[in-house]
């Protein structure tokens, strides 16, 4: 792991811990509805926290949205180039296909980022909290290595069929 | 599988079974509809009154333009397969551009292989008219030996293949685009790799050179039209040296690889899609179990809210 991805991720590991300190709580507005605070047009200001933005650098950067019952988790994917944005956008697409295998992912990104987890607090409650920061830490560690490996089957495969299509000419 | 084969192994196994049920004494009746590459469509039937005799028809998205390079493109066929017994012409078929007879009684099982090649045979002709071009050329006191001769093969809608003869070289320029914006990424990628593997492999200094550019090349400038936005064409040439066309083996073997290219390049594409996509549900599958570890078990929440239950037994919901 290189020098200033550790801190990166550490900031992320604690700035996630601390906001996943979530409650049950009913919405203010319609009876019996109990809903991701994040997620609603907020009328109630006091039900959100402070936002926290976590940067590397302009291409990798997280954003954490606690609110009483609910974090919404959005992170933003390295894209160097454009066949690095194909990859994220196509492994990205591919894993909110199957949102529901995986509970806490959003099968939408919010504006700007490449994948956005919500966690309710009906996660934290049958879930560990800890294991659930592990794994989106995890996530992300494995997502840039996923990355970049892609890219570099695709230039070696591309080297490969290059070089025995015009190893046929050599007599 | 690496290379793709340009005999179509649909075509010769169809003839094959032909053949062999005919030396039984039962011939097959047929009527087969086989599909090659670029809009290319094989037609195997029996003729109407014998069933020992097969036609072979062919059509072709490619036909009409090499049909226009030169004059004698039925009789090149034709001398293709005249070696070979039992292969004749016959009528062309309605709905199809050439149509071969083929006697089974007189086949021989070494001519089904060539007969299985008639669509490279068809795209061959403009290569070999600029073969023959070269040879003449070359005969010519400098100065004189310079053409504007250039072969050009509609062989889909919106890409072509250019073929222009000089003295001392060929060159084949593909004229291409791509409709997905991932192909297109991912085929810069690939067409790099084109233009690099030579000079990077010294084991493949010999092979031709080839190039990659976003607009048409000096050489056929006034042939290409404009008709498609300029941003999304390619262009990649190929330019052959002597070496690679000296005897007329030479010449068949990199007519079937060129006439493959963009088979074999977009085929390779797909693959590489194909890899990627059994490499992510690999990684989701493994992402999906560090998210269960994270799920706590039933046991043990029981003790917290085993308590915490209506008389009836349900659990309390609050």
């Amino acid at each position: 792991m290189s020098q200033s991805l550790r801190p990166y991720l550490t900031a992320v590991r604690f700035s996630l811990q601390a906001a996943l300190t979530l409650s049950n709580f009913s919405s203010q507005v319609v009876e019996r509805h109990n809903r991701p605070e994040v997620e609603v047009e907020h009328t109630s200001a006091e039900l959100l926290f402070a936002p926290m933005h976590i940067s590397r650098n302009e291409h990798e950067q997280v954003l954490i949205e606690p609110s009483v019952n609910s974090v919404r988790v959005s992170i933003k994917v390295k894209q160097a180039d454009e066949i690095e944005q194909i990859l994220v956008h196509k492994f990205t697409r591919f894993l909110e296909q199957r949102a529901e295998a995986f509970y806490v992912l959003r099968r939408v990104p919010v504006q700007g980022f490449s994948i956005s987890f919500l966690i309710t607090n009906r996660h934290t409650e049958t879930m560990s909290g800890a294991k659930l920061v592990d794994f989106i830490i995890e996530f992300m560690e494995e997502v840039d290595k996923e990355i970049s490996e892609m890219k570099l089957f695709l230039n070696a495969r591309a080297r490969f069929v290059a070089e025995a299509y015009l190893g046929e000419f050599v007599y | 599988m690496l290379h793709l084969r340009p005999h179509n192994l649909l075509v010769q196994k169809t003839l094959s079974e032909a053949l062999e049920a005919n030396t039984n004494g039962t011939p097959l009746t047929l009527d087969r509809i086989v599909s090659d590459f670029d809009y290319t469509t094989l037609h195997i039937s029996n003729a109407p009154e014998n069933k020992g005799v097969l036609w072979l028809s062919i059509r072709t998205k490619a036909w009409q333009s090499i049909s226009q390079c030169g004059s004698g493109l039925v009789e090149f066929i034709l001398t293709k397969y005249s070696g070979l017994g039992g292969v004749s012409a016959a009528r062309t078929e309605p709905g199809y551009d050439f149509t071969l007879q083929v006697d089974l009684s007189a086949l021989q099982p070494d001519a089904i292989v060539q007969l299985s090649l008639l669509k490279v045979i068809i795209m061959s002709f403009p290569f070999q008219l600029a073969f023959d071009k070269v040879a003449q050329l070359m005969q010519l006191p400098e100065g004189s030996n310079s053409t504007d001769e250039v072969h050009k093969i509609q062989y889909r809608d919106d890409e072509n293949i250019f073929i222009k003869p000089s003295n001392d070289r060929i060159t084949v320029i593909f004229e291409t685009f791509f409709q997905d914006e991932t192909d297109k990424v991912f085929g810069k990628v690939f067409l790099q790799e084109f233009v690099d593997a030579r000079k990077r492999n010294r084991s493949i200094q010999s092979a031709p050179q080839v190039l990659f550019s976003h607009e048409a090349p000096l050489e056929i400038s006034r042939v290409v039209n404009q008709g498609r936005s300029e941003r999304s064409k390619r262009f990649i040439t190929f330019v052959l040296f002597p070496r690679h066309f000296q005897t007329p083996e030479l010449q068949f073997s990199s007519v079937c690889h060129l006439a493959l290219f963009r088979n074999y390049f977009h085929y390779h594409i797909k693959c590489s899609k194909a890899f990627m996509h059994t490499r992510m549900r690999y990684r989701v599958d493994s992402f999906i179990k560090v998210l269960n570890r994270a799920k706590v078990d039933e046991e043990d929440d029981a003790q917290g809210d085993a308590s915490r239950r209506t008389i009836s037994g349900r659990k309390m919901v609050y």
